[in-house]
Order: C-alpha cells, then sequence, then structure tokens
C-alpha cells in the first residue's frame, strides 16, 4: 500500500512539475500585474513541500529555481537559492503543523512568495539589475507576491479537492511519511 | 539538511559565476539553450494569451514610472513628427506625380514650381512661385496644377516669379465651352468671380460645361482644362451670354505647379481655329444688327 501511495504522491509532483513548468515558460511571460509576473516555480515548490521532506523539498526547490533562472535574463542561481530555502523551510514548518488545515496552508504561502519575492528582486537590485527602490518593492516585489499567491492558492485549493477524494495522497516521499499521518 | 546547504552553496556558486561571466560563458550557453528548447512553449503562451494581454498592458500602463511615461511621450511626439513630415513628403510626392501625369498628356514643355507665397497686397490675386529666369520662366507662360489652368506669370526675377491668377480683376485669356465650341473672353473680377465673355447669346451653352483653353493667341496650349460653366444668363437685347465659370484649380490650395515654357506647333490654334471663332464673332453680329433691326420696328 505504501507502494502504491508513494506512486501517487510522485505522479502528482510529476504532473505538479510539468503543469508548473508550461506555466512559468507559456504564461508567467504574458501575463502581468504591473512589472510583476507570477512564480510558478514557487508555486510548484510551496505544493511540493506538502509531500516531502525538507531536503527533498530543497532539492525540488533547487531544480526549480533553476529552471526559473534559465528561463529568465536574470544571474542563475538567485532562484535556485530563494527556493531552495523555501522548500526546506516551508516543509520543515509543515512538519509542527497540522497539514490538514488549508488556512496555515495559505498562510504560510502567502509568506513565502512575500519573501520569496522581496528577497529576489532586492538581491537584483544589489547587483545592478531593476531600477529604484521604490520600483524594485512596490512596483515589481508586491505585485509578483501577490500574482503567485494567488496562483497558489488555486493550486492549493485544487490539492486539497484531490486530498478529499484520494486519501493517500498525502504520503511523504523521504520524509518518512509524516503527511499521511496528518492528513493534507 | 545536507541537501539544503548542498543546493546553497551550489547556488551562491552559480549566481557568483553569472554574476562573473556576465553574457558569456558556460552559463549563458547553457540558457541559450534551454530558451530555444522551450521556444514552443513561449509561442504557444503567446497565442493563447492575446487575448488577455492587453488587461496586463492595462496595468502596465498604470504602474509606470514617470521617467518611463516621459521617454514614451518623447517618443510618440517624435513619432507623430515624422509621420506628419512623411505624410508630407507623400503628398508632395502624389501631386508631383499628377503634374508629370499631366505633362505627359499634354505633351506639355514646362518646368516645375512650388507656391511660395500669396500675394504681398490685398487688391490682387497673384502668387508667387519659386523658379525665375534661371529656370527659363519668362513673363506671359501659362501656369498650371495638376486640376487645370491658374494663372499666367507677368513678372519674372532671377529666381522667382509672379502669376497673376485667373480670378484676377486684370486676367483675361482665350477660352472655350468645350462641348459646344463656343469661344469667349476668361476674365476675373474684383469680387474672384470668373466670367466667360463675348460668348453669343445664340451659342447653346448649358451648366456644367467644360471650359478650356482655346489656344488662340498663342501663349495657352489649346484644350487645357480651366473650369465649369456654373450659370448662364441670357439677358434680352445683350449680345452675349452672362457666364460664370468655376475654376477646376485653386491656388490657395495648390503648392506643386508647372509653368509651360513653350508650345508645340500642335497646341497651338490652327487656321480653322481662327476661322471658327471669326465666324462666331461675325454671326453674333449679324444677330445685332437684326435684333436692331426688330426693336427698330
Amino acid at each position: 500500500m505504501l507502494v502504491a501511495d508513494k506512486n501517487r504522491t510522485v505522479r502528482t509532483i510529476a504532473v505538479l512539475a510539468i503543469v508548473c513548468f508550461v506555466l512559468q515558460i507559456a504564461f508567467a511571460p504574458n501575463i502581468g500585474l504591473g512589472n510583476g509576473r507570477a512564480n510558478f516555480a514557487l508555486v510548484f515548490v510551496a505544493c511540493c513541500a506538502m509531500f516531502l521532506s525538507p531536503g527533498s523539498s530543497a532539492v525540488a526547490g533547487f531544480v526549480a529555481g533553476l529552471l526559473f533562472d534559465l528561463s529568465s535574463t536574470a544571474p542563475v542561481g538567485l532562484m535556485a537559492f530563494c527556493l531552495s530555502l523555501a522548500g526546506y523551510a516551508l516543509s520543515y514548518e509543515g512538519r509542527e503543523r497540522i497539514a490538514s488545515e488549508f488556512g496555515p496552508q495559505v498562510i504560510r504561502g502567502a509568506i513565502a512568495s512575500l519573501g520569496v519575492s522581496i528577497v529576489y528582486h532586492l538581491a537584483m537590485f544589489l547587483v545592478g539589475q531593476g531600477g529604484s527602490f521604490f520600483d524594485v518593492v512596490f512596483l515589481r516585489s508586491l505585485p509578483t507576491a501577490l500574482l503567485t499567491f494567488l496562483f497558489l492558492l488555486l493550486f492549493l485549493f485544487l490539492l486539497s479537492r484531490m486530498k478529499s477524494s484520494g486519501p493517500n495522497l498525502g504520503s511523504g516521499v523521504g520524509g518518512g511519511g509524516h503527511l499521511s499521518r496528518r492528513g493534507l | 539538511m545536507r541537501r539544503l546547504i548542498a543546493c546553497v552553496v551550489v547556488s551562491v556558486v552559480l549566481f557568483t559565476l553569472s554574476c562573473q561571466g556576465g553574457s558569456s560563458g558556460p552559463l549563458e550557453a547553457v540558457r541559450g539553450f534551454f530558451q530555444t528548447a522551450t521556444m514552443p512553449i513561449r509561442y504557444f503562451g503567446l497565442v493563447v494569451t492575446a487575448p488577455v494581454r492587453g488587461l496586463g498592458n492595462i496595468f502596465s500602463n498604470l504602474t509606470a514610472d514617470q521617467a518611463t511615461l516621459s521617454e514614451l511621450q518623447a517618443e510618440i511626439d517624435s513619432l507623430r513628427a515624422r509621420n506628419a513630415e512623411l505624410e508630407e513628403q507623400a503628398s508632395s510626392a502624389e501631386r508631383l506625380q499628377e503634374l508629370l501625369d499631366l505633362r505627359s498628356t499634354y505633351d506639355l514643355q514646362s518646368v516645375t514650381g512650388t507656391i511660395v507665397s500669396g500675394a504681398s497686397d490685398s487688391w490682387s490675386s497673384t502668387v508667387t512661385i519659386d523658379r525665375g529666369t534661371s529656370s527659363g520662366v519668362t513673363s506671359g507662360m501659362p501656369v498650371m496644377t495638376s486640376a487645370g489652368v491658374i494663372g499666367q506669370v507677368v513678372s519674372s526675377g532671377p529666381s522667382s516669379s509672379t502669376v497673376m491668377l485667373l480670378s484676377d480683376e486684370g486676367s483675361s485669356i482665350s477660352a472655350l465651352v468645350q462641348s459646344s465650341r463656343s469661344h469667349g473672353m476668361l476674365t476675373g473680377s474684383a469680387n474672384g468671380e470668373v466670367k466667360l465673355d463675348l460668348v453669343s447669346s445664340n451659342q447653346d451653352v448649358k451648366v456644367g460645361d467644360v471650359v478650356v483653353t482655346s489656344g488662340l493667341g498663342g501663349v495657352f496650349p489649346k484644350g487645357l482644362p480651366i473650369g465649369e460653366v456654373v450659370s448662364v444668363t441670357n439677358n434680352p437685347g445683350e449680345l452675349y451670354l452672362d457666364i460664370v465659370v468655376e475654376l477646376y484649380a485653386d491656388a490657395s490650395f495648390s503648392e506643386e505647379v508647372l509653368v509651360v515654357t513653350s508650345l508645340t506647333e500642335e497646341q497651338r490654334a490652327t487656321a480653322e481655329d481662327i476661322a471658327e471663332a471669326d465666324s462666331q464673332e461675325s454671326s453674333s453680329g449679324t444677330d445685332a444688327t437684326s435684333d436692331g433691326d426688330e426693336s427698330a420696328e
């Protein structure tokens, strides 16, 4: 049974990865709020953190961030750095909470969106890419965080619906199945 | 935790290499390959999001900073000026082409000129063109636009000439009604009205008839369009019709003109044309005599 649950988790993550990758490449550049663009790599990492152990989430965040960096014109490694930390933190934080609650997931997602967005854009500002501080914070970071959070909300909602139709979806991969105990 | 540290270290190394490498280096090559490989997905997104992209632009415009807006405004101003300039050139080219067509149609020996100013006084209808004796323009030469004759050169300097318009009170050229071949003198007036005088009252002239140059006098080539008849009045007891002509060419809306410098033999009035004009004159004289006799009776 555990094998079957792991397979389902892997399939879920694979589908999430493909969907978020396509959305990041195809839609994110074309749908913006001000100068902000949705970060589907972060959405993917936040969703993965519900299934994976902190270490695996960090790796997932690193890979997702690396692909994000390659798809952009920014220096490679910056988003990989941010998402590695975000993935680890989200997954680690999730251990201490009751994952079946939708509210805490949303709150963690909002904090991650805001934190990653601000850190990423401030780092870009410090390396000389981007305009003024006001522009970086208010016209890029905040719209990006807001858009990302909106899409994250949608994904979390869909995942919670999937969980309700499949009780074992939350079994962990490499994380000792902690999500199976608390549910999604 | 070890995996996190590894990821963070690799990220920092990549970031450092990327910043140092600039737009070259292995990371940029990988990025180039990645972006090429994902190009189909980008095109797909471009097509699918086309309907909603305008919405995003609205937000972008709302949040654009002042410097961007100023730059865009300056660019708009520059493009607008450039557009007006190009439209002007296109319009000028079109008018010149029409003049060339006219010259070709009538086989005119001519030079092109540009109207540079109107009359400097309020009592004459003249324009100044930028062609003078250095271009072979001399007094008496006919001047026309693509629409028709506008007047005649009355004075020439080395690089400019004054053209008396047909509507000037002192203007008088030989013309005829194209349909009925009725000869007359086209004269201007103080109020700008142009009349075709000396057309015998027994001639058949109707509103809408086209008036062209007759070629008599050897100044204007025959057959050039002048205007059309807008009113014909046959006053009882008068020898000639009162014909008002509306000119085709309006010098106030013209810029490029054609100065006819010489006439070919075909463009001059023939002996038959002169004889026809004479016969009309004599017939009007006969009618006047008979009218006078009837009045006496």
